[in-house]
Parts: C-alpha cells; structure tokens; sequence
C-alpha cells in the first residue's frame, strides 16, 4: 500500500479500468457510476502526484511520469470526443487532475488545458452537465493557478478570456443547473484574478443582479451569486465601490422591505430607513445591477431576495478588502431593528387594510428574514470589531428586546451565540450590563421542562433543527380567508410566548449554558453579586440533573441523521463546562455546590464516553488548585473591608445600593475625613492626637452599638479564627464555637439577620438596616447577594469586634484599626499606635486558619 | 522586533532603540511630552501629547510615522491633553485634560466621540483594562477611577445613573503618578502610585483597597511583574523598590511592610518604568537622560540607552510587525501604502454637523483566508447522483442523445438488413422464376 512502485502500476490499471476506450460506446450504467471511486482511489494514493518523498529512483519517476502522460492523453482525446457523455468524464477528470498533478505539470500545461475546456463552454452549445463540468473544471485551474504568484499575469491574461463566456452565459441562457457551475467559474476569477474583470465591472454586477433579483431560483444558487456580488468589489478594490456597493444593497433590500411590509408596520419606518440611506442632499445611486429590475409576483414575498441580498452584506463585511472602507454601521442597524420588530401583529391602524392572506403569508416568511437579520447582526459584530464600541449600546437594546419576544429555538440560539460574541468582543465593560438579561433568558430556558422529557429518544430533538419550515405550517392553522382579522390579529404573540415555558429543546438549553459559561468566565468577577449564587445553583442543578440517568453516547447512531445523534452527549457536556466555570470563576465565598460537583466529575472520569471523561479528568485537576489555593492572598484588609467603618467598602456598597445605606453617609463621612487626615499627617504628632480624639469620640458611638456582653461571649471563644471565609464566621459566630467550615446553604443566609438581631438588639444601624432588608430575605429563599449585604456589614461589625479581641483585648476599638490601617505609619500616639505596626501583619495573617489560632491574650501581649 | 522608544519633558525627540540588539533607530524630532503623554497607536505610528510648560494652557498632539522623523500631523485639542493612550488596535485614542475632562476620539476619522468630566482636577494617568472595555483614570486630586467605555457611549444609560464610573478609590491623599493593571479580567489588581509615598493595589472585582505600601520616598513610575509576584516602584529616591504582591514578605524588611527590595544604579530619580515580558527586562528611565535595562532575575544592568540631557519620562515597549528604518521603505513600497498614510488631525470639538459620519465607521475589514476548493469531485459525485436517479433534464438530455445515436446506428442495421433480405428476395425469386421457367418448358 506504502510501495510507491505500486502508484505507476495502478494509475495505469486505472486507465485500463474505468476510461472508456475511445471507438468503445460509453454504457453509462456502469462504468460512469464508478468515477467516484476512480476519483477517491486516485486522492488517497496520490496517483498523479510525481511525487514522493522517499524514492528518487529515476527509473521510477520515469515510469510514474509516463502513465500521468498516458493518463492525459486519454482524458484529452476524451475530451475531444464528439460523444457528450465521453466528453462528460474527460472534462471532470481533468478538473481533478488539476487539483492534484504536480506543479512542474501544471505549470507546464495548464495553458492547453484551459484552451480545451474553453472550446465546451463557448457556442455551439453542448449538453448541460458538459458545460456544467466545464465551468466547474476551470474554476479548479484557476484555483490551482492562483497559487503560484509567478504566473499571476499571465492568470490575468487568460483569466480575461473566460468572463465574457460566463458573461454572455448568464445573460442568455435560462437554465438554473448551468449559471451554478457559471457562478463556481465568476467565484474563482473575482476571489483570484480580481484585475481580470475589472473593465467588465458594470457588466458582470448587472448579470449577477438580474439573477437575484428575478428571485425564482433555488436558494443555493442565488446565495452562490449573491457571494460572487460580494466579492465583486474586489475587482476594483477601491475604498468607493466597496460602500457604494453596500448603499445599493441596502437601499434594494430596503425597497423591499417597504412593499413586503405594507400594512404590518408602521409608514414612518421606512421613511427613517430611507433617510439613513440616503442623507438628505446626497444623490441617489444608481439602483443595484444599473436598471431597475420590476420581480416578483405579488403573491408572494421577495423572501428570496432579501435574504440573499442580506448574505450578500454579511459575506460583504466578513471577507477581507484590500483598503480601509467606511461602513454604514447605523443603517445596516435600522435594518437589522426594523425586520426583527416586525412580527406579523398588526399595529391597530392598519387593520382594516390587511387581509388574512397577507398576514399570513408574511408570518410564514418571517422566521427565514429574522434569521438573516441575525446573520447580518454577527457579521456586523465580526466585520467591525472593536469599532463598534460607540453603537454597543443600541445593539444590546436591540438584542434584549429581540431576546423577551423570540421563542423559534432556531432564533434563540443565534440570539445566544450574538450575545457570546457581544461579551467576548466587548469584555467586561458590557457584561456588567448585559448580565441580568443573560440571566432572566438563560434561567427561564434551563427551568423550563423539556429535556428531561426527551432524553431517552434524542431523535426527538429533531425539530429543534427543522423548526423554520415547521413555522410555515403552524402559523397556516390560522387558515381561515374569510374570517374577520379582529379575532386573530392575537394569535401570533401569544402562541409564541407560551411555547418559551412549555418546552424547550435541548439545544437551545445548550446554548443557554454556553452563554452563561462565557458570562461567568468574561462578568464574574465584577459586580455579580446579585445573581452569582442563583446561577451556581441553576447550573449545579443543571448539570445533575444531566447527568442522572447515565451518559450519553457521544458515537453518532448510525440509524440516525447525524445532528441528533449526539445532543443529549453535548448538552452533558455543556452543562458541565459550565458548572465547571462557576466552580472556578472569581468569587466572594466558597462554591456552595464544590463537594457536589466533585462527585459529578469523578463519576464521569470513571463511567463515562471518552470526551466527557477527558473533561472530568481535566476539572478535577482545575479544581485542585481551588482546593489548595497556592497564591498567597494579597488582599491584607480583608477583614476591614467587610466593616462598616472602612470606607472603601462602604462607598463601593453606596456604589451599587444607594439609598438602602442613608443611614451609614453621616458616620461614613466623618470616617473618611479622618481616614485621609491620617494619610496626611505622616509627621504630624499633633494631628496624630487630634486624630486620636476624634477617634476616641467615635469610639463611644460605636461603644454604645455593641453589648458589652456579646463582646465578653466573644472573647471565650478561642478558636473562632479561621477567618478564610465571612460567612464562614457569620455562621460560626451564632453557631457552636468550634464549629468546622460550613458549607453556606441557602437556609442558613435567610436565617442569619434574626440571629443577628438576637446577638444584637441594641444597634440601632443594624436594627434599621434589617427592617430594610430582611423582609425581602425571608420571602426569597434564593438568598441573593444583594439582600445578604446590609445583614452581612452589620454581622461584620461583630466581626470586627471579635478581630479586636485578637489584637488588643483591653480596647475596643474598630476604628482606630481602620485608620491605622489606611496608614500604617502612624508614629507614636497612645493606645491604638501600640498596636499599629503589628495590625498589618495581624491582619493579614488572618487570612491563614492555622496561624491565628494563637490564644488571644499572647497576641495582645506580644504588642 | 521590540523597539524601546522613550520622550522627555524637554525637546529631546523620540528615542527609538532596538531592545534586541540595542542599536539606536530613528529619532523623532521636536518632542516635548508630559509624563504618560507617549503612545503607539496599533503598532502603526507614534503619537504624543505635547507640553512644553507644565502650566501652559494650551498644548498640541503629533503623529509620526515609524519611518519618517518629521511629524507629520499636528492636532489641536480644546485644552492641553497630559496623558495619552490609544486601545490595543488602535482604533481609539483616549486624552486626560488638565481641567479633569477626558476625551476619547476615533484614530481613522480623527472625530471626537465622547468628552466627558472625569475628575475635579487634571488628569495625570489613563490606563486601558485587558480587553480595553475599561478604562482607568488617575488625576491631581488623588482619585483613581474606572470607566466602562461602553456605560460612556450609552446616552440611554447615563441618563438613569448617578455616576458614570463604575469604580471610585478616594484613599490616595496626593497625586495620582502612575497607574498599572496586572492579569485576569474582570479580576484584575489595578496598583497606583502617588505622590503620599504610597502605592496601592486595588481589586477591580471587589471594587476596594487590597493593599497598601509605603514607600521611603515618593514613587513616580510602578511596573508590574507579569506574574503578579511582585511589582517594581521607581522612587525619586533613585532606587527602584521591589515590593511583594504574591511574594512572601518578612515583617523586618528594610524599607518598610511588604518591599522585598531594591534596584540601585543611580542617585537621580526613576521617572518612568517599562517591563519587557519577553526578556524579562525591566526598562527605568531617569532624570539624567538614561534608560537602563536591568534583568530582573540577576537584577545587574544589561544595557543602557543614552536618550538626552533631560529627564525622560515616557518609556513604551512596541512590539513592530516589521524592522524599521530604510530597508523597510524600500522593499514594500506600495503594499503598505495604506499603513505608511497617516489618519486626519484629531478634531478639537464633538462635531455634530457632520451627522452622516455618525452613521458610519472606517474599518479595516478582517483579513480571511479563503482555502482553495476544488469543485470537481463534488460535482462528479453530484451529477453521478443525478444520473443514477435519471430525474433531472440535463441527465435527460444526454440520454436523449445517446438513445438518438442507439437509434441511428439501428436505423442504419435496419438498412443494411433490408439490403440483405432484398438481395436474397431478389435471388429466391429469380431462383423460383428460373424453374418455373424450366418447368414450363418441360410441360411445353
């Protein structure tokens, strides 16, 4: 099989085999039908290469050499053949050989070879799949022959001669099959002999407009057309035509647009579309293909059009361009706005003047144009880039509102995958925004049922793929052509909305646990606070509850279409990738769900298909490092910044719950002054005692907030310190005194401010802020961040206290600490100053379970 | 190659030097920039602000291109802009005012987008996030703040807030003189140094001070170690303090809590820092004109760049495509043309006259590779296919051709058969004529 000497032996009983003999009548039953496999055995064994690595025996690249001449002779007098079914397999093989012969051959003949297959596509015409096979073979050469930059001009020169054949082709002749292989020759020219078409520039954009606009052919060839348009402005490669070229697409999908939506939105739309189009006091161009086209039947939409009018834009603005160009972001955005707001609801203006008809045959047609306009939203945040930053805003609007309404999965997973790109793209600074909406979609279709139901029979999944075409016929049930439009002018929406909580299918499910996996790896970190825990939950559920009845199979089922295969295998995938993520994404307390998910992972390593097993393996090992934490913590205020009194922590509180913390700005304000006095006063003895004063005043407000008997509870406990986690402490400190490091559960936050209030009942700050607060602590039992903050900064104050008790057990003093903190160069002052310098190197080793377990009395007497 | 190119408050021009191979490149002439004022726009050309007197009131911004040492665009902004930075493609470039405002403007277009009052007092350092959706700001009045660019171009959202900032630290008593930020994201550390001797670490997550470190003297340049072990503060002191982040840190240190360290070559102070991650070199530059590469892990100098006399206060590490200099030119002359031209002057005011130009954007579209395909065994397989199923017309049509040649070669088989019957008619019948002849005659 490896013997190279074998390669000559078998092209030559290949030729024996399968090339009809010249005077021999092809019998196309049998011989024809085994090219495929004359063409795979020659790909696989490199037959017409010339060329091997290992041997450089002459005697057999001799013999090698002349079977490929043997092998062309035959294709050539093939070709010549006057029978067109002969002339048929020359003209494919040839394409194949020039794909695969050695460059010295193809450089050597390619010229004649292109000569040949000129002689089939120009008139008298030969049969349709000849000229078919023609055009496609030469677009192969020229594909071949752009690869070798030595040639380009004399590419150029010969490239030149096949654009007016294809030319004239696409012009007169009327059948479909033939302007596809046309359209595979035009692709090739303009994406590699761009120069070739230059003077036909005109020429060629009106063929290829006609074509598309004409919009009665099937799709795969109007979006081949549609490319080759797209590519076009290549040919002149100038900064002009390129945006020329898009104003003349856009202002022809949005004449479109204008006569499809009479009557189901309302006129000023398209008046504003226009207006971005064209600004007032510029000339309008020329319309798309230098004449105005009059297409399509009233019957029916020019669906066709406009969506391959939008690939166009979108191939447009993802295909490189030789020079900077200027895009009309905006308008392409209106576009993009104006077909998704549109829904087949009538606005109550119009009813009188649409029909049921008309109605319905929009609705049927809307699922394929909102498809697009998502397709051009991604090739817009594709093609722009980081340029896109200053229209970001109304994209995200766009998307939201898009995202409450949509319920076809098809759509609910482009919209997911655009909102992906939106937080890759644009970082951290969106995700801040974009989150909540993330959130509320991505909850409501993980909770919805759904895949539970079908996880036994993946094939079940199956209209998820196939729900555009399905949409045509659900909506059609509103048949009813002489009804009164009053009665249905409802329907759409609400059959729609409901459908989001009946079912969802498993797909959209997955790319609802992408989306959240890249909101967690990109948005974490900054101000999650107010969904975090939720969605740990949510994916910890998630992903065990895909994980309960075994594992998928991941080998596609061989009875089955290859999509639906394995679904149920990438869902458990996703759904662990993600639970992953909100293991190890950045946050304030422990995963609540870690011991859990360990278990999930180990089990997979050990039962399940080998990718999912990989991926345990490998989050396991991820995992270890949250287990074992080796970085050193930096943080050295960790327990200051939880304090009421520190003022970073209590503006950033301010930051983001303003109005739930009045109560704290009078004490915060004073806290700050004396803060940044002390920063200031490095040798200043007198502000340093002015400073103590001020302090010593504070003290007795803060004196009067805390019991005197809770303190002394405090300080016979000796191993309360394993201060690695606040809540931790929250739980440890109304708990049994050596209690271990719990694990948070929701329960234990809802409970938490009534203990609080036990321990203590004489605060008045935090008697208030839980009469703020913990009303909507006891009716969420989700336990949400934002709710537990006020609690958490009041228990923090006991926190404080109790971190005082380590440092000092004769003063009482939390805010000598901060201030002592803030600069820690304090010189000489009475009390707190003793303490000063030690504070730091206290405070942080806090952080370490197991070097504060000292006894408190030898740390304050150490000072 | 990495160029090390460095400015200074007084007209030194631009020094370039190849951190490789330490040879001197071009010098950019008629500098004279305010500290942080220094910045290359997407690899793709120079610009800086420029000051000649800290307290004039006005001042202009230059480009040059990397291989001419004239500038060659001079933009006049609103008031004089201290420090300069452009994203990491270069599309944007961002300026600090000296009356606090901070003005962001689009680099193909040269269009004010957005101008905004950051701080109550100038702006001393700007820094972009990681994936520059975020943008740091440090100003006279000790505040260091953090925006979200896209929270400033969203004219819905800013009207319902009450501050535009998504973070601000107010701890800094002085001056802010220098702000980095390290590794992660959403979860990175932001440090600032400032003028109360102190440099502190800021988490971005948790919005509040991680730490803070007190320096012998005042620090004017920090560089952060790329795996945040620890961070390098160049004091006016001479000496550069290595203090820790992730480094262990013994109590008893010389210097103070958590400085580990010290580089010293030099009694003038360290003006600014630069950290080279790819040689581990970390670049000071100092009052006496010098730039001095020190390798971090023997801490000894392993190269020094004589810039000017004056102090130089801008350091910037670029990592160009390409070498410079006259080569370059040379061998490329019309492939880059697009690259070598230099965007329009920045505009002094937001232009609302030109709305057109809101609509759109210049944009470099995406480089794609379209791989060669070949066509021709799909479509074998695909015409195969339809000659199998016998359904399509062109199939048809070649069928109807063949069974027109079928049909003629029977017609001719026909012909010559009936040639053969009519000859051996012709002769039966004469056979037959001839005996009844014979018979006749034998009855006769």
């Amino acid at each position: 099989m490896y013997d190279v000497g074998l390669k000559p032996v078998m092209l030559r009983s290949l030729i024996r085999q399968y090339l009809p003999a010249e005077n021999h009548p092809l019998n196309l039953n049998n011989s024809c039908f085994e090219l495929p496999s004359l063409v795979s055995i020659l790909q696989t064994h490199c037959l017409l290469s010339e060329l091997d690595s290992q041997s450089i025996d002459p005697k057999l690249i001799n013999t090698w050499k002349s079977a490929v001449d043997d092998w062309l002779s035959c294709l050539l007098s093939l070709l010549s053949s006057d029978m067109s079914d002969k002339c048929w397999v020359g003209i494919c093989l040839l394409g194949v050989t020039c794909q695969e012969c050695s460059n010295q051959r193809f450089l050597s003949s390619y010229s004649v070879w292109l000569n040949k297959l000129l002689s089939h596509i120009q008139p008298p015409a030969d049969s349709q799949l000849v000229k078919i096979a023609s055009y496609t073979s030469l677009a192969d050469l020229l594909t071949r022959l752009a690869r070798f930059p030595e040639v380009k001009k004399d590419g150029n020169l010969l490239a030149g001669k096949l654009v007016q054949p294809v030319l004239k082709l696409l012009n007169e002749d009327n059948v479909e099959a033939v302007w596809e292989g046309a359209a595979n020759l035009l692709y090739a020219l303009i994406a590699f002999f761009p120069a070739s078409i230059h003077h036909y520039y005109d020429k060629v954009e009106a063929a290829i407009a006609s074509k598309i606009l004409s919009g009665k052919y099937r799709s795969k060839t109007l979006k081949k057309l549609g490319y080759c348009l797209a590519l076009l402005p290549k040919a002149k490669g100038d900064k002009d035509s390129w945006s020329l070229m898009m104003q003349k697409i856009l202002i022809s999908i949005n004449d479109h647009l204008n006569e499809a939506f009479q009557g189901v939105e309302e006129e000023a739309k398209s008046d504003e579309a226009r207006r971005l189009l064209v600004p007032p006091g510029k000339d309008l161009p020329l319309p798309l293909g230098g004449a105005s086209f009059k297409g399509t039947s009233s019957e029916r939409l020019p669906t066709a059009i406009m969506s391959t009018l939008m690939f166009c834009c979108c191939k447009m603005l993802t295909s490189s361009y030789p020079v900077q160009v200027t895009v009309p972001v905006r308008s392409m955005l209106a576009l993009v706005e104006r077909l998704l707001r549109v829904d087949g609801s009538l606005p109550h203006t119009m009813l009188p003047f649409m029909t049921s008809v008309q109605q319905e045959l929009i609705c049927s047609e809307l699922p394929v144009l909102h498809a697009y306009s998502l397709e051009l939203l991604i090739a817009i945040i594709k093609g722009m880039r980081r340029q896109l930053l200053p229209h970001s805003a109304y994209i995200v609007r766009v998307v939201t509102r898009y995202f409450k309404r949509c319920s076809l999965p098809e759509l609910r997973i482009k919209l997911y995958s655009i909102i992906r790109m939106l937080l890759v793209s644009m970082g951290v600074g969106i995700a801040i925004y974009l989150a909540p909406d993330v959130i509320e979609n991505a909850s409501n279709d993980l909770n919805s049922l759904g895949g539970e139901d079908t996880e036994t029979s993946p094939a079940n999944t199956g209209p998820a793929t196939g729900a555009l075409p399905q949409l045509g016929n659900r909506k059609r049930k509103h048949d009813a052509k002489t009804g009164s439009l009053e009665e249905k002018q409802d329907a759409p929406s609400p059959k729609g909305e409901s459908n989001t909580h009946q079912m969802t299918p498993i797909t959209v499910k997955i790319a609802a646990l992408d989306t959240l996996e890249v909101l967690l790896t990109v948005g974490a970190a900054s101000k999650s606070e107010s969904w975090r825990s939720s969605i740990d939950s949510l994916l910890m559920k998630t992903a065990i509850n895909s994980c309960k009845r075994g594992w998928g199979n991941l080998e596609s089922n061989i009875f089955l279409p290859h999509e639906s295969a394995s679904v149920w295998a990438d869902f458990q995938f996703s759904s662990l990738r993600a639970l992953l993520t909100s293991f190890l994404a950045p946050a304030r307390v422990r995963p609540a769900y870690l011991s859990q998910g360990l278990e999930l992972f180990r089990r997979g390593k050990q039962e399940a298909g080998m990718k999912l097993a990989q991926f345990c393996a490998y989050a396991l090992f991820a995992l270890e490092v949250l287990i074992h934490p080796r970085a050193l913590p930096l943080d050295d205020f960790y327990s200051a910044c939880h304090k009421s009194t520190d003022g970073a922590s209590n503006r950033f509180l301010e930051n983001i719950y303003s109005g739930s913390q009045k109560q704290n700005t009078l004490f915060l304000s004073s806290m700050r002054r004396t803060e940044q006095g002390g920063v200031e006063s490095h040798d200043d003895d007198l502000y340093d005692r002015w400073l103590q004063n001020e302090n010593e005043n504070q003290n007795k407000k803060e004196n009067e907030n805390i019991p005197v008997e809770d303190m002394k509870d405090r300080t016979s406990r000796p191993n309360d310190s394993s201060f690695t986690n606040v809540l931790e402490v929250r739980e440890q400190e109304p708990a049994a005194a050596n209690a271990d490091v719990h694990i948070r559960t929701e329960n234990e936050i809802v409970v938490q401010p009534w203990h609080l209030e036990e321990s203590v009942p004489k605060s008045q700050e935090v008697a208030s802020a839980k009469a703020l607060m913990s009303p909507a602590v006891g009716t969420n039992p989700g336990g949400s961040e934002i709710e537990s903050k006020t609690p958490l900064s009041a228990s923090d104050r006991l926190n404080d206290t109790n971190h005082d008790m380590f440092s000092f057990v004769d003063k009482v003093d939390g805010f000598d600490n901060v201030a002592g903190k803030t600069s820690s160069t304090f010189p000489n002052a009475e009390k707190g100053s003793s303490s000063m310098v030690h504070l730091d190197s206290d405070s942080s080793m806090d952080s370490f379970p197991g070097i504060v377990d000292a006894d408190p009395d030898t740390d304050s007497d150490s000072d | 190659m990495n160029a090390v190119i460095a400015s200074s408050s007084i007209d030194g021009g631009i020094g370039c030097w190849d951190l490789q191979t330490g040879a001197e490149q071009l010098r950019y002439k008629t500098c004279a920039s305010p500290p942080h004022g220094l910045t290359s726009v997407g690899c793709r050309f120079l610009a800086c602000s420029q000051l000649r007197d800290p307290s004039a009131t006005s001042g202009h911004l230059l480009y040059w291109s990397w291989s001419k040492p004239q500038a060659q665009v001079k933009s006049f902004p609103a008031e004089p802009i201290k420090p300069l930075i452009a994203n990491s493609d270069g599309t944007y470039i961002v300026g600090g005012g000296s009356s606090g405002d901070i003005y962001i403007w689009e680099v193909a277009t040269g269009r004010l987008l957005k101008k905004w009052h950051a701080h109550y007092r100038a702006i001393t350092c700007l820094v972009f996030s990681e994936d520059d959706s975020l943008l740091i700001s440090g100003s006279e009045d000790g505040c260091v703040r953090v925006w979200s660019l896209f929270m400033i171009f969203d004219d819905v959202r800013r009207q319902q807030v009450s501050h535009l900032y998504e973070y601000s630290f107010t701890e800094h008593t002085l001056r802010v003189t220098d702000i980095v930020i390290g590794y992660g994201g959403g979860n990175a550390i932001i440090l600032s140094a400032s003028e109360d001797r102190t440099c502190k670490v800021w988490s971005l997550s948790k919005g509040r001070l991680l730490r803070n470190v007190v320096f012998p003297s005042i620090i004017d340049a920090i560089a952060i170690d790329p795996g945040e072990h620890v961070f390098y503060a160049g004091s006016r002191d001479g000496k550069i303090y290595i203090a820790a982040l992730n480094a262990e840190s013994s109590p008893s240190d010389n210097y103070g809590l958590h400085i580990i360290g010290s580089l010293t070559d030099q009694s003038k102070p360290v003006t600014c820092l630069a950290y080279s991650a790819e040689g581990n070199l970390l670049l000071s530059g100092s009052e006496d004109g010098m730039i001095r590469v020190w390798d971090v892990k023997t801490q000894n100098i392993t190269r020094m760049f004589r810039h000017s006399k004056g102090p130089v206060n801008n350091i910037v590490i670029v990592r160009l495509p390409y070498p410079l200099g006259r080569a370059e030119s040379k061998s490329q002359p019309s492939s880059r043309k697009h690259e070598l031209s230099l965007p329009p002057p920045l505009e002094k005011y937001a232009n609302s006259t030109d709305e057109d130009m809101d609509n759109k954007a210049i944009v470099m579209l995406p480089d794609t590779i379209d791989l060669p395909s070949y066509l021709s065994s799909q479509l074998i397989n695909d015409h195969i296919k339809q000659l199998q199923q016998q359904g399509s017309s062109a199939v048809a049509e070649m069928e109807v051709k063949r069974l027109k040649a079928d049909c003629q070669r029977s017609v001719d088989m026909f012909q010559q058969l009936r040639k053969v019957y009519d000859n051996l008619q012709e002769f039966c019948v004469n056979e037959l004529l001839d005996e009844q002849t014979m018979e006749g005659s034998k009855g006769n």
